[in-house]
């Protein structure tokens, strides 16, 4: 940058003032949201930051192309019901909250670009609002896209397209309802833990050994106590709460291998004996203290 | 708008920390200009810096800037301030276009104008080759301009920066602080600038406020300090205690430095004095120059008083 001789300076634009328009808070909620789910899939990042959230996203998809492939060439195999979907992608889902959740929340204070964002007109709030509404919306892309995706493949397969979308039309509203209650319990629950580390690798762990050591308590809980600590066994588990809401919300009901004994997350469901409505009920709680969790700590956190 | 009213006004403005007191009942009252904040390490400037912003909350009194109240206006006003930390800020995986592209618009500023005024900033501050690399494989020298950059995208009314010249070298330091004067100077924003180094306030600054353990030590234009710093070394090849002892009964104030004689010039009197004095004594003059005091002479004494208790 050469300097311009004072005569020339009329043709040196140089520095130019700003006078349009400061959009102010809104705005600045909308962009850090954009640029949380950006960062979400690694995009604006480095092609190494993107390996694990889209291979992650692509493995949710996973089984719902093949399911679909398998059913376009033998034309009799029964195609995953959506109720059962979360059941082959729930680990794959709890990975990328793992992953994900750390590089949202975890990286700004490691690097300590938290200080830029409140010296602006964001509020501490917002800073934390956008955070889990981008990573909540990651989630809603990684579960409502396989199952839109298998909806169709069920309709096609019907060979009556509109004859099965008129008959199933009713699951559309389960899938979303299930869809958003998992995506906002998985990102609120994986950002509670998340944002009180700066170490990523605590963070990751500590998200994944929830989900793993929640699951597997709860599952042996529920099948040797009795009463009512058995009926609340399953309340603590990520996994569980998450099948027994969404097959509340599909209104289904599992059934017991021919012992009438569990077989897997869903049969631990009727094993526990607790209405199912009351894994929606867990999960707006478990979401409501997650958030106030976060809330606390971006009240108080050192920027 | 600016001109006005104050940029910066405290009222009894209080920080306290279990233990410590960084802030204890500041008045200040700053006009618009390029204002330096000095102070040593643990004064309190930074405290009054992350106040002013919001970014801590004052134990008790107030304060505004810009006309805005920091406690209750923090958002609306932190839309006209820019703010350059000490620390490290930087998402190292992130280019410069698309961190600072982002600040921009986290200020407030539209998509399409973020990106024009991020190319600008960009350029201003030198870093236009640059601005496509990650932040990683930066220099200590371009991360700081980033930093100045990122303060200075959305074109803020005020900036506030918190020791822009850290870690950088010699040229890296001449380098920031030509910056930040033509910031201040040509593009008409105000800015507060802390430091630790009277030399770099001198450089760059019109207005020099001093704190020290959180209270205001001073607060005036740099002209009044330079002008109050003059003063004339004296050297003779022998007997300066008779002329020392002469001089200030003549009514002048003389400082001991070795075998120099250091003599407060407020006006020309003190020539004459210093002529007639040796004279009168017989001694040999060997030199007598007019010192240009740095402002760090200036505080060097109070500094070392400072210290002397704890040798005792």
């Amino acid at each position: 940058m050469s300097e311009a001789p004072a005569t020339s300076s009329i043709y040196d634009l140089g520095y130019r003032r700003y006078d349009g328009v400061r959009l102010g808070r809104r705005h600045a909620v909308a962009a850090l949201y954009t640029h949380s789910l950006r960062t979400a899939f690694g995009l604006g990042r480095p092609a190494t930051a993107k390996i694990v959230p889209i291979g992650l996203a692509v493995l949710t998809l996973l089984p719902a192309l093949i399911a679909l492939g398998v059913a376009a060439i033998a034309s009799d195999v029964e195609i995953y019901s959506a109720n059962g979907y979360y059941g082959y992608v729930e680990v794959i889902l709890a990975l990328f909250v793992a992953a994900m959740a750390p590089e949202l929340v975890g990286r700004d204070q490691r690097q300590r670009t938290l200080t830029l964002y409140f010296s602006r007109s964001l509020l501490r709030v917002d800073y934390a609002v956008g955070k889990v509404a981008a990573l909540t919306s990651a989630m809603l892309l990684l579960t409502l896209v396989p199952q839109a995706l298998l909806f169709l493949g069920r309709a096609f397969a019907w060979n009556d397209f509109w004859g099965y979308t008129q008959d199933n039309w009713q699951d559309i509203p389960a899938i979303v309802g299930s869809g958003l209650l998992l995506s906002l319990t998985m990102s609120s629950l994986a950002i509670a833990l998340a944002c009180y580390t700066k170490r990523r690798a605590f963070a990751t762990g500590g998200i994944i050994a929830y989900f793993v050591i929640s699951t597997g308590v709860s599952a042996i809980v529920a099948n040797t106590a009795s009463g009512i600590v058995r009926k609340l066994s399953l309340l603590p588990s990520g996994f569980h709460l998450l099948r027994g809401f969404t097959l509340w919300m599909f209104d289904v009901t599992p059934t017991l291998d021919a012992q009438g004994n569990s077989n897997g997350p869903a049969g631990d469901l009727v094993v526990a004996g607790l209405d199912f409505y009351w894994y929606a009920v867990a999960a707006g709680v478990a979401i409501a203290g997650a958030l106030y969790i976060i809330y606390r700590r971006y009240q108080t956190v050192a920027a | 708008m600016l001109a006005n009213m104050p940029m910066l006004e405290t009222r009894a403005l209080t920080k306290r920390y279990p233990g410590v007191t960084a802030l204890d009942a500041l008045d200040l009252q700053l006009d618009p200009g390029v204002i330096g904040l000095v102070g040593a390490n643990g004064a309190g400037k930074s405290t009054l810096i992350k106040v002013m912003l919001g970014l801590l909350e004052p134990t008790s009194g107030s304060g505004q800037l810009l006309g805005f109240d920091v406690v209750t206006q923090g958002a609306e006003l932190r839309q006209y301030v820019g703010y350059m930390p000490e620390h490290d800020c930087l998402p190292n995986d992130m280019t410069a276009t698309d961190f600072v592209g982002h600040m921009a618009q986290i200020s407030g500023l539209p998509r399409a104008a973020a990106r024009e005024r991020t190319a600008e900033t960009l350029r201003h501050v030198g870093l236009f080759e640059e601005r496509y690399r990650e932040i990683k494989g930066y220099s200590t020298g371009m991360k700081q301009r980033v930093k100045l950059a990122q303060a200075l995208v959305h074109d803020p009314r005020l900036m506030l920066l918190d020791e822009p010249t850290n870690g950088l070298d010699p040229a890296g330091r001449d380098e920031m602080l030509d910056l930040v004067k033509r910031t201040g100077r040509e593009f008409g924003i105000a800015i507060l600038m802390s430091s630790h180094l009277l030399g770099e306030i001198e450089r760059v600054c019109d207005h020099l406020v001093v704190i020290e353990g959180g209270r205001l030590v001073q607060s005036a234009p740099m002209a009044s300090f330079t002008a109050r710093t003059g003063s004339l070394v004296v050297e003779v090849e022998a007997g300066e205690e008779q002329l020392a002892l002469k001089l200030e009964r003549e009514g002048l104030q003389v400082k001991r430095e070795g075998r120099l004689l250091m003599v407060g010039l407020e006006d020309e009197r003190p020539y004459d004095v210093i002529r007639d004095a040796v004279a009168d004594l017989g001694l040999g003059l060997v030199r007598m120059e007019q010192r240009r005091q740095t402002l760090e002479d200036l505080f060097r004494e109070p500094a070392a008083e400072g210290l002397e208790p704890a040798h005792v």
